[in-house]
Order: C-alpha cells, then sequence, then structure tokens
C-alpha cells in the first residue's frame, strides 16, 4: 500500500468511531447542563435531571415492570438458546438446515409486521395483552442472539473431548454433565446478559403486546413523543450506563477463557 | 437413543416455541389478508380484494417501492463505509482486536429509543449541532434541514445499521488469505485493481450476509423515519400501523404487510443461494 493510505485508513477508523459515539456523548453533555434547552454555549453543572428522574414514582413503577420482564425473558431465551446450539452443533439433527433457517425467522421478519401478526392472534384467540404476552414476544426474538452466541462457545469445544470421557467410562449424561456443560457454561452467562440487554431496550414488539403495565421503553416513548427534556437525557445515560455495565459482564465472561 | 435422536428432542421445544410465537400470528395474518372488512366487522370470506387494492394504489405501491430503495441506499452506504472499518479491524489491528469489535457494537446496547433521541437532541433546529455553530460563528441562521428530512432519516438508519455491516464483512476479512492480495500486487495490480479483483470478490459473502442483515432492519424500520423524518416519515410500516390502529382495516394491513414478507422472502432467497455457494456457509450448516 502507498504512503497515505497508512495516515488516511487509521484517520478514516478514527472518524467513524466518533460518529458512534457523537450522540450518545451529546446526552452525556446535556444530562448534566444547567437548562432546560439543548443548545450551546453550556449553562453550568447540575445533577438536577438525574434526581428528576431518580425521585420520578412512575419511571421508578416502569423501571420494575421492566425488570420483571427482562428476568424471565432472559432466563428462558438463554436455556432455549442452550437447546437449541446443542442441537445445531452437538448432534446430527436430521433437519438440520431446516431448523437454522427457523431459529433465524424470529430475526428476519420486520418486528412491526411481527407485532401486528401477533395482536391478531391474541385477539382471535381472545387472549388479553399482559406482561405474558410480552414475556413470551421478546423470549422468541431474542432466542436467535441467544442460540448463536451459545452456539459460538460451543462450536469451539473440541468433540473428542468428550468421547474421551465415553473411552474412560463416562455415560453420555454423565460425559455432558462434566466435560460440555463447564465448557459451555460462559456462553450461557454471556447470553443471559446479552438478552437482558436486548430485553430492556426492546421497544417496537413490547409497545405492541403490552397491557396496562408498561415498561420503561414504552413510558419514555410516550414522554419523548410530547417533549424533549434534559430529564430524558439523564434517564438515557442511566440506561446506557446500567446496559454497559450488563454487557460488559457478559463479555469478560465470554472471553475469560477463549485463550 | 442415538445421537441424531437425541439432537432431534432438544429441538423439538424450540421449532414448537417459534412455531406458536411466530409462525402461527404469521399464519393468521395470511389468512387475514384475504379477508375484508364492513364498517366495524370483519367478514371472513376469501377474496382478492385487497391484494388488488395494492396493486392499484399508486400511494401503496410508492411507499413500498420506497422502504426497498431506501433499504438499499443504506446497505450500500453501510457496505463502502463498512469495508475499510473491517480490513482496518481484521488486517491492521494486532492486539485489542476484540476491543475494536466491542467498542463498534456498545452503541447498539443503548436502545432504539435512546439513540433516536440523541439525534433529535444533536439535529434539531434549536439543537446542540446549530447552536454550536452559531455559537462559534460559522453559520448565522440554523440549518433547519438537519433534522425532519430524508437525509437526516439516512444517517440515523446508517448509524444504526454499520455494526452489523462491519461484523459481516469482518468474518470475511478474518479469512481472507493476505498471500493473495501480496501475490495481487507482484503481479502488477494496483491497489484499486487488487481490491476490485481479489478483495471484493473473497469478501462477497460477508458483504452478503452483513447486508441481508441491514436489510431487513433498515426496511422494518418506522420508528426512525416517524421521529427525525419529520414530514418524509411516512413509511410502509406506519402506513400499515395505522390501518391496524386507527382506520381498522386490519385484512388490508395484513395484504400488506404479507407483500412486503414475499417481496422480503424473495432476497433472502437470492442471497441463500448466493451464500450456498460459498465454503464457509456450507461449513456452518455442514454435512455435506
Amino acid at each position: 500500500m502507498q504512503v497515505p493510505t497508512k495516515v488516511a485508513l487509521p484517520g478514516f477508523i478514527g472518524l467513524i468511531y466518533a460518529f458512534m459515539y457523537l450522540p450518545v456523548l451529546v446526552v452525556l453533555i446535556f444530562s448534566f447542563n444547567n437548562s432546560e434547552v439543548f443548545a450551546f454555549p453550556l449553562q453550568g453543572f447540575t445533577l438536577q435531571w438525574y434526581l428528576d428522574v431518580l425521585s420520578d414514582a412512575r419511571l421508578a413503577k416502569g423501571f420494575g415492570i421492566t425488570m420483571m420482564v427482562a428476568l424471565p425473558v432472559s432466563i428462558l431465551s438463554t436455556l432455549m438458546g442452550a437447546l437449541a446450539a446443542l442441537a445445531l452443533t452437538r448432534f446430527a439433527t436430521s433437519f438440520r438446515r431446516f431448523f437454522l433457517v427457523l431459529l433465524l425467522i424470529p430475526f428476519l421478519i420486520p418486528k412491526a409486521i411481527l407485532a401486528m401478526a401477533q395482536l391478531i392472534l391474541l385477539s382471535e384467540l381472545g387472549v388479553e395483552r399482559s406482561l405474558i404476552t410480552v414475556i413470551t414476544a421478546q423470549t422468541v426474538i431474542i432466542l436467535p442472539f441467544a442460540s448463536l452466541i451459545i452456539a459460538s462457545v460451543l462450536i469451539r469445544i473440541d468433540p473428542r473431548l468428550e468421547e474421551a470421557a465415553a473411552d474412560l467410562g463416562a455415560s453420555r449424561f454423565s460425559a455432558f454433565r462434566r466435560v460440555t456443560m463447564p465448557l459451555m457454561k460462559n456462553g450461557m452467562m454471556a447470553a443471559f446478559f446479552i438478552a437482558f440487554v436486548l430485553s430492556t431496550s426492546e421497544f417496537v414488539l413490547t409497545s405492541f403486546v403490552s397491557g396496562r403495565e408498561q415498561p420503561l421503553s414504552v413510558l419514555v416513548a410516550s414522554d419523548f413523543r410530547f417533549n424533549i427534556a434534559p430529564t430524558l437525557d439523564a434517564l438515557a445515560i442511566l440506561i446506557v450506563v446500567g446496559n454497559l455495565a450488563l454487557v460488559a459482564i457478559g463479555e469478560l465472561i465470554r472471553l475469560r477463557d477463549k485463550y | 437413543m442415538s445421537r441424531t435422536a437425541i439432537g432431534n428432542w432438544l429441538a423439538a421445544p424450540i421449532v414448537a416455541a417459534i412455531a406458536t410465537i411466530c409462525l402461527a400470528p404469521l399464519a393468521i395474518l395470511f389468512l387475514f389478508s384475504f379477508f375484508s372488512v364492513d364498517f366495524v366487522n370483519i367478514v371472513k370470506e376469501p377474496t382478492f380484494k385487497n391484494y388488488w387494492t395494492i396493486a392499484s394504489s399508486s400511494t401503496y405501491r410508492g411507499l413500498i417501492a420506497q422502504a426497498f430503495l431506501s433499504a438499499l441506499v443504506v446497505v450500500c452506504i453501510t457496505g463502502v463505509i463498512g469495508h475499510p472499518v473491517a480490513y482496518f479491524i481484521a488486517k491492521r489491528v494486532k492486539s485489542a482486536k476484540s476491543a475494536f469489535l466491542v467498542l463498534l457494537l456498545v452503541p447498539l446496547y443503548t436502545g432504539d429509543l435512546v439513540r433516536i433521541f440523541a439525534w433529535r437532541v444533536l439535529l434539531g433546529t434549536e439543537g446542540a449541532l446549530n447552536t454550536l455553530l452559531l455559537w462559534v460563528g460559522v453559520i448565522d441562521v440554523p440549518i433547519e434541514a438537519l433534522l425532519f428530512s430524508p437525509l437526516a432519516t439516512h444517517v440515523v438508519l446508517v448509524y444504526n445499521f454499520l455494526p452489523f455491516m462491519v461484523l459481516g464483512l469482518w468474518l470475511s476479512y478474518e479469512s481472507l488469505d493476505d498471500h493473495l492480495l501480496e501475490a495481487a500486487g507482484d503481479l502488477g495490480a494496483s491497489g484499486m485493481s487488487a481490491f476490485r479483483r481479489v478483495t471484493f470478490p473473497l469478501t462477497a459473502p460477508g458483504l452478503i450476509a452483513g447486508g441481508l442483515m441491514v436489510f431487513v432492519m433498515a426496511v422494518g424500520e418506522y420508528l426512525t423515519p416517524q421521529l427525525v423524518g419529520g414530514a418524509s416519515g411516512i413509511t410502509i410500516i406506519s402506513a400499515i400501523n395505522d390501518l391496524f390502529g386507527t382506520a381498522f382495516d386490519w385484512p388490508l394491513g395484513s395484504a400488506i404487510a404479507w407483500t412486503m414478507l414475499a417481496i422480503l422472502g424473495f432476497f433472502f432467497a437470492a442471497s441463500a443461494v448466493v451464500l450456498g455457494r460459498t465454503n464457509w456457509a456450507r461449513a456452518v450448516v455442514g454435512g455435506e
């Protein structure tokens, strides 16, 4: 490669990463800015917006509901993802190609279309919209992510380890419990955390199938349609920080014994 | 029990779950697309009326074409930007490779709404970018076209989906043999010609995989156009949305939704055919 690209390429990459972080940075700055409007020059430092968010009872209730959804969703999608990943990587499932496509379908269908389809089915069956419908809907769209994360860990495990265990007299179940299970545990933990984050930030499907109990993402969306206030800034930053902490934990667990 | 039988038993609950929560709703959506509406009642007698309405309405045809064209534009832009980024991470970064990838994915975990909100703050007429430029003295009047324009929509869509494109391309670049590029150079190919004749074809599977992900998400996107696109923010998805909400014409909404799914299905099939010819796709699916 010629000399200019040596400088141009890292420069371009720097710009792209700046582009990716610019919006988050702007929200961060204005969440501490002592003014109702988002405008430069900045008006001084304040924690007012954070205090407002933390003392808002309505948002606190929404946060509670988000947690009540996210916990079962991440447990269910992790367990189901583990089954799917095992079926994909460890066992010669007779319909593997079909199974892989099926697993990706919830990701490939536009969420708004899936949401409306579910609404019709629910109304035809006479099922009330509730947290249960939110949990099932979210689980199925997060399942592809959970499955692929766990499969990415399983695919690196040498199948000869299980064979060796079998040769040494372990039953198939005991070989699974004592060899495969400990090795896939980290993948499941990572999938759990990512699923948790995806569940808390999911909005489109959730807004369609949630009933009277509305999770945080739906509350924030209705606030944000009517006015853009610095409290939303503070809330956004709190959500980002919470999500990042979870993702970081998940990534650390997944990468811990990669090498 | 044989390994195959165990695999089938493991897969069975997953197949059942996806069938009930995802495929059954889509099936009933399909059924509804052949019904019609009489004031507030849904008439359950088969008719092709809805599909005829779509075919004869220039508004719906235009919105459908616009959804796919706009998604294609986003795919192209993310592809052009994504190539150097993926190349850089795969071939130039020696250590901390995973840090670069994770850093690229981090903005994704902020959630749709937080991201759109951030762009509103950044691009508004009274927003951060305009007031900064005014304050510094670069401009005298705020640029109104920053927000609520098709340009704003596309900037945010590219922002949202770029990481997916980079991921797809990065996988391809990781498996690209450096010696091939050296050989092309030794044989007298210029940088551009080596890219066109060696790198681009060999990373095409990544481009297709990443492009397909971006395409699907961009076609189904309605929040971003609605919240940052202003008057240009009407999309086919928001039109379906209205038919299910205020307009109460579920059958027509279902028919448009299924038209979209059918066109998407065509793109999936085409991509699957192209991807199926590559070695790594066979390795993933395995068994052949």
